[in-house]
């Protein structure tokens, strides 16, 4: 199947997709209720879009396209309500966060569709070990270099999203002392990583994709499992690398944010993207995953090094103006917060040393990810 | 010479819980059929091949360990309950409700109509309310099944387990009453009994988390905590002619809601649990008297036949509005079928208050030892109709 054509969309657009657990209330383990949560969720009217994951104890909620921080924020804090209540009928716990802290991915159930047994018959325990959580932001580009300009340039920021968004401190019942420890998970595939550096989606398409194609490797893009992905039938670029946070309104932050940057970038004030700058791309990506906002990464342009921290704080700032044209300084001041009081890994880690026991730690979450519904 | 019968007689319950249990290993390897189906089955073709040694009078190590062991699985059950559920989602409740008193309605009408003396009809239909909790724990933890037949299924088994209790208790209490004429004694055997019994069981489903949260233990030390103070609950109930059903049941529910996390691992309370259990399965069934099944089997059959369609109607009219498929809620009530243990454990009870309904309740006999057996598998098919097995289909 050749790569379809890149559809223009409208510039800075954004969309939010978040992968959520759904956990036993009696023992906070995973538990397979997305049949049952998709059942009854059929029968009301849903804000957004719900989907069933690969396996049975994860689901998917998508945004609609938003412009606008205040809206996105309100449509994802409408869709948690739903979904909490519907869970509340059902017994279901729900929250977010990267991993589950303790659930053994052997005894996963994988959701029977056609194309996820696929998966799992191909991958092995890959597949299983993937019941991880993640968010995707897409944001819209006005054309196929745009989106590939933009892919190129964003690589110098994943780090700051990575750091901002960690929520999976615990694999398998243990600390693994990352603060995102879901994204060695996807690594392990052969299709992760970044994308080839390509700068025009007629080269992208021709001398890339069609000779993967060729390869056999690959079908669709969808066999991609890079950090940032063009996704053409939307028009956008979709950024992979957040754990799902424990909030939605932390959810929306980051959307914004990349949003923000997206348009800074755009206006090409920085120096443009080359190949080099990924030189240093897999050790940031590591010093995030590992020490989250406490990581040293080094700038790919100067070799400097920089507190993350410090240099997301720098960002944010230089983001204000853009963020204000757009609608966004909230989500700013949110991750400004952060920045202070540390990532939902900090956060979770706190629980356990309180409660004592990985199920410590997805009670938290659960009550977290409610919000203000008792 | 030693007594070759005597040594025999100290060998019968090791060796049948340990046949019991290599043949459920064989069976349910080659069939799927859960296990404890074959122990069911095992103890009971033991029991009448060689009657005299497997005979049981109550106050035996074999009887007080089969009643931990049913301990242990109530604790299990109430620890999986969810009172908020029950708030927030108030039809679980009611379909409980209606099934309960819909079962008790329909047996009591059927074997009056068969001629039996109304206070036994009154009794066999509370019994017949109750599913068994065991059967449906184990076999939910043997298929590792998740989803909302299975949760439906062990709040109402947990709910209809506790009004079985309660009504047994309220019919001995007026039988009493009507027997002896006093009130007080009336009382203390049903309404006293019943009331002392949970708080028994939420007085140390209380305090035990307490001091496990005191101690800062970790989760695995719950676990011995917890059964070891299963065991004491069963001795105070064994001896002071207290529920022993009712106050490990509190416990489980009241240690829920106090919690203490419970790791997964500790499901059936690991391997001493499984021992516990093939004893429990085996022992319940060979206190069977062949004759007897025998002789109550026609009504057994008729009655079961009604308790199992009463029951998945009752819970299936409430399923769309609880939220669910009607193909769910009917197979929740299909899951439901199994009775057992729970019903023979309290006619040993009645025993020491010298109402032998045992022998009058023939038709009670068919249907446990019935349910023993094919109970199991029926709820393990739901489970599967269900598709919340963990096993995964081609």
């Amino acid at each position: 199947m050749p790569l379809e054509p890149f559809k223009q969309s409208q510039r800075l657009t954004m969309g939010v997709e978040l992968e959520l657990q759904l956990v036993s209330l009696s023992d906070y383990d995973l538990t397979g209720a997305s049949p049952d949560l998709l059942h009854l969720l059929e029968r009301k009217p849903f804000p957004g879009h719900v989907t069933p994951e690969i396996t049975e104890s994860m689901i998917e909620i998508n945004s609609d396209v938003h412009t606008k921080h205040n809206e996105l924020v309100a449509q994802l804090q409408l869709t948690r309500d739903t979904l909490v209540q519907a869970a509340d009928t059902l017994n279901i716990g729900i929250c977010g966060g990267g991993t589950h802290p303790f659930q053994k991915w052997r005894e996963r159930r994988i959701f029977s569709k056609p194309r996820f047994k696929e998966v799992s018959a191909l991958y092995g325990y890959l597949a299983k070990q993937f019941t991880i959580f993640g968010q995707h932001v897409h944001i819209g580009c006005g054309n196929g270099d745009d989106a590939l300009f933009l892919l190129h340039s964003l690589s110098r920021y994943v780090p700051h999203f990575i750091a901002l968004s960690a929520s999976s401190p615990y694999v398998q019942g243990a600390d693994t002392l990352f603060n995102s420890a879901r994204l060695n998970s996807v690594f392990a595939f052969p299709m992760s990583g970044r994308a080839p550096f390509l700068l025009s989606w007629d080269e992208f398409e021709h001398s890339y994709f069609s000779k993967m194609e060729h390869t056999g490797v690959i079908k669709s893009m969808k066999d991609f499992y890079w950090d940032i992905r063009p996704k053409p039938e939307y028009g956008t670029i979709e950024l992979r690398v957040c754990d799902t946070p424990l909030t939605v309104e932390r959810a929306a932050a980051l959307a914004c944010y990349l949003q923000a940057l997206c348009a800074y970038l755009l206006d090409r004030r920085e120096a443009p993207p080359v190949e080099d700058d990924y030189l240093v791309y897999n050790y940031n990506r590591f010093q995030a995953c590992r020490f989250g906002l406490d990581g040293t990464v080094v700038h790919p342009k100067t070799y400097e090094s920089l507190s993350l921290r410090e240099d997301i704080l720098t960002t944010l700032r230089r983001m204000d103006q853009y963020a204000e044209n757009l609608g966004g300084s909230a989500a700013l001041n949110h991750l400004v917060q952060v920045t202070h009081t540390g990532s939902d890994a900090h956060y979770l880690r706190d629980q356990f040393n309180a409660s004592g026991s990985v199920e410590g730690v997805v009670d938290a979450a659960l009550s977290r990810f409610r919000g203000s519904i008792m | 010479m030693p007594d070759i019968l005597i040594i025999s007689s100290e060998l019968a319950w090791p060796l049948a819980v340990l046949l019991a249990w290599l043949a459920g290993e064989f069976v349910h390897r080659w069939t799927g059929v859960p296990r404890i189906s074959v122990y069911g089955l095992a103890g009971f073709l033991g029991a009448q091949a060689l009657p005299d040694l497997f005979a049981t009078d109550s106050g035996t190590p074999v009887t007080m360990l089969a009643n931990v062991a049913f301990g242990l699985i109530l604790f299990e059950f109430g620890y999986r309950v969810n009172l908020r559920w029950l708030r927030v989602n108030p039809w679980i409740a009611i379909s409980g409700l209606v099934e309960s008193c819909a079962t008790f309605g329909v047996v009591y009408f059927i074997s009056h109509l068969q001629g039996m003396p109304p206070l036994t009809a009154l009794l066999l239909a509370s019994l017949a309310m109750s599913s068994s909790p065991a059967g449906v724990l184990r076999v939910i933890n043997e298929e590792r099944s998740s989803g909302q037949v299975t949760e439906r299924v062990l709040h109402l088994v947990a709910m209809n387990s506790v009004l079985a209790v309660f009504v047994f208790k309220v019919i001995v209490g007026f039988w009493v009453f009507q027997t002896s004429g006093s009130l007080t004694q009336a009382a203390s055997h049903s309404l006293i009994e019943l009331v002392a019994s949970a708080l028994l069981g939420a007085i140390f489903g209380m305090l035990v988390p307490a001091v496990l949260r005191g101690l800062g233990t970790l989760a695995r030390d719950g676990t011995v905590a917890f059964a070891l103070v299963v065991m004491l609950l069963v001795s105070i109930t064994h001896a002071a002619d207290l529920s022993p059903v009712l106050a490990t049941l509190t416990f489980g529910l009241t240690a829920r809601h106090r919690r203490v996390s419970f790791a997964r691992t500790q499901r059936n309370f690991g391997a001493i649990g499984e021992v516990l259990t093939v004893l429990l399965f085996v022992f319940a069934v060979s206190t069977l008297d062949w004759d007897r099944v025998l002789s109550g089997a026609a009504l057994g059959l008729i009655l079961l036949a009604a308790r199992f369609v009463v029951k998945t109607a009752a819970v299936a009219v409430f399923a769309h509005v609880g939220g669910i498929s009607w193909r769910k809620g009917a197979l929740i009530g299909v899951a439901m079928s199994p009775m057992s243990v729970f019903v023979i454990l309290l006619l040993e009870q009645t025993k020491y208050m010298g109402i032998v309904l045992v022998d009058e309740l023939s038709a009670l006999a068919a249907m446990t030892l019935f349910m023993e057996v094919i109970g199991p598998i029926i709820t393990q098919r739901a489970l599967i109709w269900a598709r919340e097995t963990a096993k995964e289909e081609d």
